[in-house]
């Protein structure tokens, strides 16, 4: 892993007839970390995770995993190389049952922890039931163990707790540092949730109109004017 | 995809490992009554009756698997089944193949052609490939209608077997009372097989796939592979259902291959329910005696058949299959099963 980093991402670029959704963007995450990645609507977030995993056509930049470019690797060959996401809406499979289809999950992985996760998500209690019956709250917990198994090396989670109540996306933070430090994963974050960015992170990188507005640890990005024009707010200055 | 090529396929069934010998012991029961049939003293015309039932049932069974397991709603299905048996009508009309080489060759030179077929239908995803399955099966139609010298058009072949297949006489296949146990003998073990099948881990990840292939992809799956097997698999039993008219009618017709054929399995598969594997099954015989009984009372029997499948539609949204898993799980006092 050159440079102790785990995930280098740079000059990532992707253009939509004529519109530039995500302009030369470069970053780097070091092993273990959690980084917030946040912005308003249209910044080029979820972009961003597309362009990182695989996921479109014609992105242009180089993305390095634990020092191996995988910048032209699929969708399929990225996760057998330990990168994981979860999806901005939810996406699980509602015909299976939730131990089903993390033992599916399983299946691709070196390490087959599907259980582990089970119980880390607190999802022993209804592992048989199909994945349509039990609430959102717990579907996006399904969605999360889906992209946990194997402890993958990077995990993006897109909106994490996006629907969720105050103490449900607490919780769900809490949870992400415990298993970070734990299982030493890399994690980049996008969430609007900014009491779960704040609680969690080590690091923040603010995109802003497709650009990279600043990056920096959660207290210095806080107090930036320039992100407090430009997302924030005063409320969280 | 369309509106009915996405059921939730688990809801009205056993979760893994539960309730699976309720099922059990009752399909077994079923399957042994089914071969006491012919020596209890049925009349032959409901034989013969419940024979061509049977055929209309592994169509079905053919045409609800592929609904289950991948999503897609095929409407040309007749490909598969009428081209089984006008591979095996020409494979006897042109060559000296003995009889049971062309039974067993046709079937799978089918599913040779469904492969590659499938490799292009399945680029495609709901009424995409519906409509190009059915484009698909009426240019084969429109082939054997038009190139007469092959096929004899519209007045069709009959099919001079030898008069012994697999050692059995070749009336044992064409009599009703004997027929009746080949054709319920496919049935029962095509559904044990597709029951296997559902409920391995291949069948997990085609559902899978057909509920979230992007999700799938991302897990480290190809998506494209299990699809073809998928549907190789439903060609092959449809073509298993188009071999068993051809030895039991001993003829064919271009009416084997038309796109209504491949309707009227889609609407039997729906009247059954397409959330258990053998519930299709169960709407082909329910489909095929309602037909018989109201063709006894009016020509126009059709109108009888679309009023009962609205019936199904807004009362058993599940099919017929679904209610009676609803039934059995009540009586079995689970209620997920």
């Amino acid at each position: 892993m050159a440079d102790g980093y785990m995930l280098e991402a740079r000059g990532l670029t992707r253009r939509y007839a004529g519109f530039t959704a995500l302009n030369n963007v470069s970053f780097a995450l070091r092993e273990g970390e959690i980084r917030g990645l946040i912005g308003s609507n249209g910044a080029g977030k979820s972009t961003c995770m597309d362009v990182l995993t695989g996921r479109g056509k014609n992105p242009i930049g180089t993305v390095r995993l634990g020092g191996e470019d995988i910048s032209k690797l699929s969708q399929r060959e990225r996760r057998a190389k330990g990168l994981s996401r979860s999806f901005q809406k939810t996406s699980i499979f509602p015909d299976l049952t939730i131990r089903e289809q993390v033992r599916l999950a399983a299946r691709n992985a070196e390490l087959d922890n599907s259980e582990e996760v089970i119980s880390e998500l607190a999802l022993s209690s209804i592992a048989d039931r199909l994945a349509s019956d039990v609430s959102y709250g717990d579907q996006r917990r399904v969605d999360l163990a889906l992209a946990l198994v194997g402890r993958p090396k990077l995990l993006l989670l897109d909106e994490p707790a996006a629907g969720l109540t105050v103490e449900e996306s607490l919780s769900m933070a809490r949870m992400l540092r415990d298993l970070s430090e734990r299982w030493k994963l890399t994690v980049m974050l996008v969430e609007h949730d900014m009491e779960v960015i704040f609680a969690i992170c080590d690091r923040l990188t603010v995109l802003h109109l497709g650009e990279v507005l600043t990056e920096g640890d959660p207290e210095s990005v806080r107090s930036n004017p320039e992100v407090i024009r430009a997302y924030l707010g005063s409320s969280f200055a | 995809m369309s509106s009915i090529s996405s059921p939730s396929v688990r809801g009205a069934q056993a979760a893994p490992g539960q309730g699976i010998g309720l099922y059990l012991a009752i399909g077994c029961l079923v399957a042994v009554l089914g071969f006491a049939l012919p020596f209890v003293g049925l009349p032959k015309n409901l034989l013969a009756l419940l024979t061509s039932a049977s055929i209309s049932a592994i169509l079905a069974t053919a045409v609800g698997f592929l609904v289950r397991q991948a999503g897609l709603s095929s409407f040309g299905h007749a490909a598969f089944y009428g081209g089984a048996a006008y591979a095996i009508a020409l494979l006897v009309k042109y060559t000296s193949l003995p009889a049971e080489v062309v039974v067993l060759a046709a079937p799978l030179l089918i599913v040779g052609l469904g492969v590659v077929v499938s490799l292009i239908l399945l680029r495609t995803n709901g009424i995409a490939f519906s409509m190009l399955s059915l484009a698909m099966a009426q240019a084969v139609y429109e082939l054997v209608m038009k190139w007469r010298d092959l096929a004899n058009g519209e007045d069709g072949l009959r099919i001079r077997f030898a008069r012994e297949i697999f050692g059995l006489k070749l009336s044992f296949f064409q009599k009703a009372d004997t027929m009746f146990l080949v054709t319920w003998a496919v049935l029962v073990v095509v559904i044990a097989i597709l029951v296997l099948v559902s409920r391995s881990n291949f069948g997990t990840l085609t559902i899978a796939i057909k509920n979230n292939e992007e999700r799938a992809r991302f897990l480290g799956y190809r998506t494209l592979w299990p699809r073809v097997v998928i549907l190789a698999l439903s060609a092959l039993i449809a073509a298993l259902g188009g071999t068993l008219f051809a030895l039991y009618n001993g003829y064919v017709t271009p009416s084997l291959l038309h796109w209504t054929l491949s309707g009227e399995a889609l609407i039997i598969a729906i009247i059954g329910g397409t959330r258990s594997v053998w519930a299709p099954a169960v709407g082909a015989f329910v489909f095929v005696i309602l037909r018989d009984v109201a063709g006894n009372y009016t020509t126009h029997w059709q109108s009888i058949v679309g009023l009962v499948l609205i019936a199904v539609v807004l009362t058993l949204p599940n099919g017929i299959g679904g209610a009676l898993t609803a039934f059995t799980n009540r009586f079995g006092g689970r209620q997920n099963g």
